[in-house]
């Protein structure tokens, strides 16, 4: 497709704003950096982008990076001092009034970083910088209606901060939403009200997103448009993105709202097959990101790369010759900017660097759970029954990929790969069917299974006590969380371990489950 | 790491059906072979099945080869139940006697029907690729009244490696009744890798 076909294509909110981000900040900082610090490793490189992914379940369909050259040649992010969003009913008196009187504060100077200490602090601002100012998700008009909370279920602190969006001051009078943070994801409003940074998050964001677009009035040709940049996979058997489009706006808007808090449609993945929010607490230890495993992580570098490729690269990706936002490879690389959330600037290495620092220094709190009579049994049986082979300790993980019913591990693969060549038999489809599937499930780590939820790779069982319901394989099951938007009923299948055990024995096992 | 668990044994071939299955593929060849190659290949089978047919008789044994394997601190007992032996033994001809099994990895059973499957992967016992495991004598040795040790070269996954085997026999009429208990290291036959968790040793108990 022409871009100026594209263009004329997009939703009309969209196009609109395009041009924010050139009055928000007026040309980001060009690519010269303060000094170059020799320990920061270059990780964008042609060699390094080669195979750091899987191939994709379907091969031929692989992802291709944009190249070195285009990703250097991209302006770097610069950041800004960030404010909390309050519910309107929680806002302090002149708030709001005060946000438009600052002026824009520049938070991160690379030149100062010089120790861990620092770079893992830079990293904490990071983590919580929006990279988007464009309403890629949700804009001031929506957190500023208090329907928009009520609609959306909205977790708050105490303080009636809505922890997911902060307002970006790029300038005096010049307050902006801002979308996208790590920290828009990867944050949980705990039970009590508390925050927890890089656990699995509970932003209820493709209902936001479905609010957004709803109250927007966005037509139904715009709403298409965006969920085909988001999650359209016209290579995949049966193609069922291509399907959802076709059945119009109310059923897409249904399928956002279908996916619950603790999952989220990221870019390249899906609302018909959501993926769990993963935790980042203890990502350091994992050796596969993504629950397809799609990016290899062998180091820091490999960190770097994901977290850039997903903030949000992968929109220029080349699956064959298809590009999700409908780029053609000419357009790519013509050298004119590409106005898409996310794609016409970076993080710098020294920033990535930071990023992963940050989260690679994150704890968990500490465990209320304290081993018992009850859970000391539950350890036992967790042996008996098997579970130490895929969820070995200490990391309760063996690192390992498992291949989805119908995925044929290619040879080739047990020696790249860690491979544990045997199916669960959970649901196929987020790794068949779409950019991001690699054919495989990797064995999810089980380390703070009490704080967080809901459970496998799809958000689909809401409690532990549901993993081990045997009526959850039935087709009349409703399950508990995350639930298709067109059926009433639908089996949780695979994963039938632990499933026969007699009640005591399983409230043992989810004992120790929950002292992890 | 790794569902372990578990490990091996004895003895040669497939079950009848993996037999039959190779059978089918050669006639499949032979068809596009001319004549004399038919032939030749014919008289090579026959001496080669001749010799099995006429000493002494392999049977099933009743008692499944059993093993046990420490998992996470807990003890696995595993089975494989589709085994048989040829036995040729005379204690008091040791140099001419011979003992030889096989048996089928495929029957594995380990309580955990998952689990077992696995097992069948390449990971461990590669069934696809090695359809039976053996063990062979090699020597035999007197170690007492009915106590014996045994030379034997055990192959599983392809790896092949000679072991000593104490065993026990007990004699009632013609009826001779076999023990024997040895223990093997998985990783030197490939069965798994390292893992914090299953210990690399198995123990293996034979009775016939
Ligand atoms: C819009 C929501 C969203 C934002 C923003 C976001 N993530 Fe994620 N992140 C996800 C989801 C959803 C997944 C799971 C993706 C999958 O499995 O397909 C994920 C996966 C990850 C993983 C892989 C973890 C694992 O165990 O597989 C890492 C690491 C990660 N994100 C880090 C970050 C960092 C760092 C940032 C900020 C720079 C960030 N994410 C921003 C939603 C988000
Ligand atoms: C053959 C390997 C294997 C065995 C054995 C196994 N699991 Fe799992 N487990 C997995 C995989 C793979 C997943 C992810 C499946 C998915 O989401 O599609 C998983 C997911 C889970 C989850 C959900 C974690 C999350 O973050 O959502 C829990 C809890 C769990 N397993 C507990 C157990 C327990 C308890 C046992 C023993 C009774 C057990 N597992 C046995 C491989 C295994």
């Amino acid at each position: 497709m022409k871009i100026k076909e594209w263009l004329s294509r997009l939703p009309l909110w969209l196009y609109g704003c395009m041009l924010l981000p050139l009055l928000a900040f007026g040309l980001s900082k060009q690519v010269v950096s303060y000094f170059s610090f020799s320990d920061i490793p270059r990780i964008w490189t042609d060699e390094a982008m080669k195979d750091w992914e899987l191939p994709n379940s379907n091969p031929e369909y692989s992802a291709q990076p944009v190249s070195e050259e285009f990703y250097y040649n991209l302006p770097e992010r610069v950041i800004y001092k960030t404010y909390p969003v309050y519910h309107p009913d929680h806002e302090p008196e002149g708030y709001w009034e005060w946000l438009h009187e600052l002026e824009a504060e520049i938070v991160l100077d690379e030149s100062k970083l010089l120790t861990e200490e620092d770079y893992i602090k830079a990293g904490e601002l990071l983590f919580d910088y929006p990279i988007d100012t464009l309403g890629a998700v949700i804009s001031t008009k929506h957190v500023r209606n208090i329907d928009f909370y009520t609609a959306t279920e909205m977790p708050l602190t105490p303080e009636g901060i809505m922890p997911f969006a902060q307002w970006v001051v790029a300038g005096k009078g010049k307050v902006y939403l801002g979308n996208l943070s790590c920290a828009m994801c990867h944050t949980r409003v705990m039970d009590d009200g508390s925050l927890l940074k890089g656990a699995q998050g509970n932003w209820p964001g493709d209902k936001a997103f479905a609010f957004a677009l709803e109250t927007d009035g966005a037509s139904e040709r715009a709403i298409q448009n965006i969920t085909s940049f988001l999650f359209a996979s016209p290579f995949a058997e049966g193609d069922p993105h291509g399907k959802l489009l076709a059945t119009g706006k109310e059923a897409i808007l249904e399928a956002y709202r279908a996916v619950p808090e603790g999952a989220f449609g990221r870019q390249g993945t899906s609302i018909l097959f959501p993926p769990q929010a993963p935790n980042l607490i203890g990502v350091k230890d994992r050796k596969y990101l993504d629950h397809g495993g799609l990016g290899q992580h062998r180091n820091i570098e490999d960190m770097m790369r994901y977290i850039s490729m997903n903030q949000a690269l992968d929109f220029l990706n080349f699956y064959g010759d298809y590009n999700p936002i409908g780029l053609t490879k000419e357009r790519l690389n013509s050298g004119e900017p590409i106005f898409f959330p996310g794609t016409y600037d970076r993080h710098s290495d020294a920033q990535l660097y930071a990023l992963a620092k940050y989260i690679y220094s994150l704890s968990p709190p500490e465990n209320p759970n304290k081993p018992s009579e009850l859970s000391e049994s539950g350890k036992i049986i967790f042996a008996e029954q098997g579970c130490v082979t895929c969820h070995t300790p200490p990391l309760f993980t063996n690192n390992k990929l498992t291949p989805t019913d119908g995925f044929e591990v290619p040879d080739a693969h047990y020696d790249k790969y860690d491979i544990f060549g045997i199916s669960v038999g959970t649901d196929p489809g987020y790794t068949m069917k779409t950019r991001r599937g690699t054919g495989y499930y990797k064995v999810p780590s089980l380390l703070g299974l009490w704080y967080r939820g809901p459970f496998l790779h799809d958000a689909s069982l809401a409690n532990l006590e549901d993993l081990f319901d045997p009526a959850r394989l039935k087709d009349d099951y409703v399950p508990t969380a995350f639930k298709p938007h067109d059926v009433k009923t639908k089996a949780v299948k695979g994963h039938e371990f632990g499933m026969e055990l007699n009640e005591m024995d399983k409230k043992a096992l989810i004992a120790y489950l929950l002292t992890l | 790491m790794d569902i372990g668990y578990l490990d091996i044994v004895v003895a040669p071939w497939g079950s009848l059906r993996k037999c039959c299955v190779r059978r089918e593929n050669f006639n499949y060849l032979s068809g596009k072979i001319d004549f004399r190659s038919r032939l030749l290949i014919l008289t090579l089978i026959f001496f080669l099945i001749v010799p099995f047919l006429l000493s002494a008789q392999s049977f099933k044994p009743e008692n499944p080869i059993q093993f046990k394997i420490k998992n996470a601190g807990i003890t696995v007992d595993g089975l494989i139940s589709d085994w048989e032996v040829m036995v040729d033994f005379d204690p008091k001809k040791l140099t001419q006697s011979s003992i030889r099994g096989k048996a089928n990895p495929e029957s594995i059973q380990t309580g955990i029907k998952l689990r077992d499957k696995h097992l069948h992967g390449r990971e461990y016992f590669h069934i696809e690729k090695f359809p039976f495991i053996s063990l062979e004598s090699k020597s035999f040795r007197s170690k007492g009244k009915n106590a014996f040790i045994g030379i034997f070269e055990l192959q599983i996954r392809g790896v092949k490696r000679e072991l000593e085997i104490p065993f026990t026999l007990s004699q009632t009429g013609k009826q001779q009744m076999f023990k024997g208990e040895f223990t093997i290291d998985r990783l030197d036959y490939g069965l798994g890798e390292k893992s914090l968790v299953l210990s690399d040793e198995v123990r293996v108990v034979v009775e016939f």
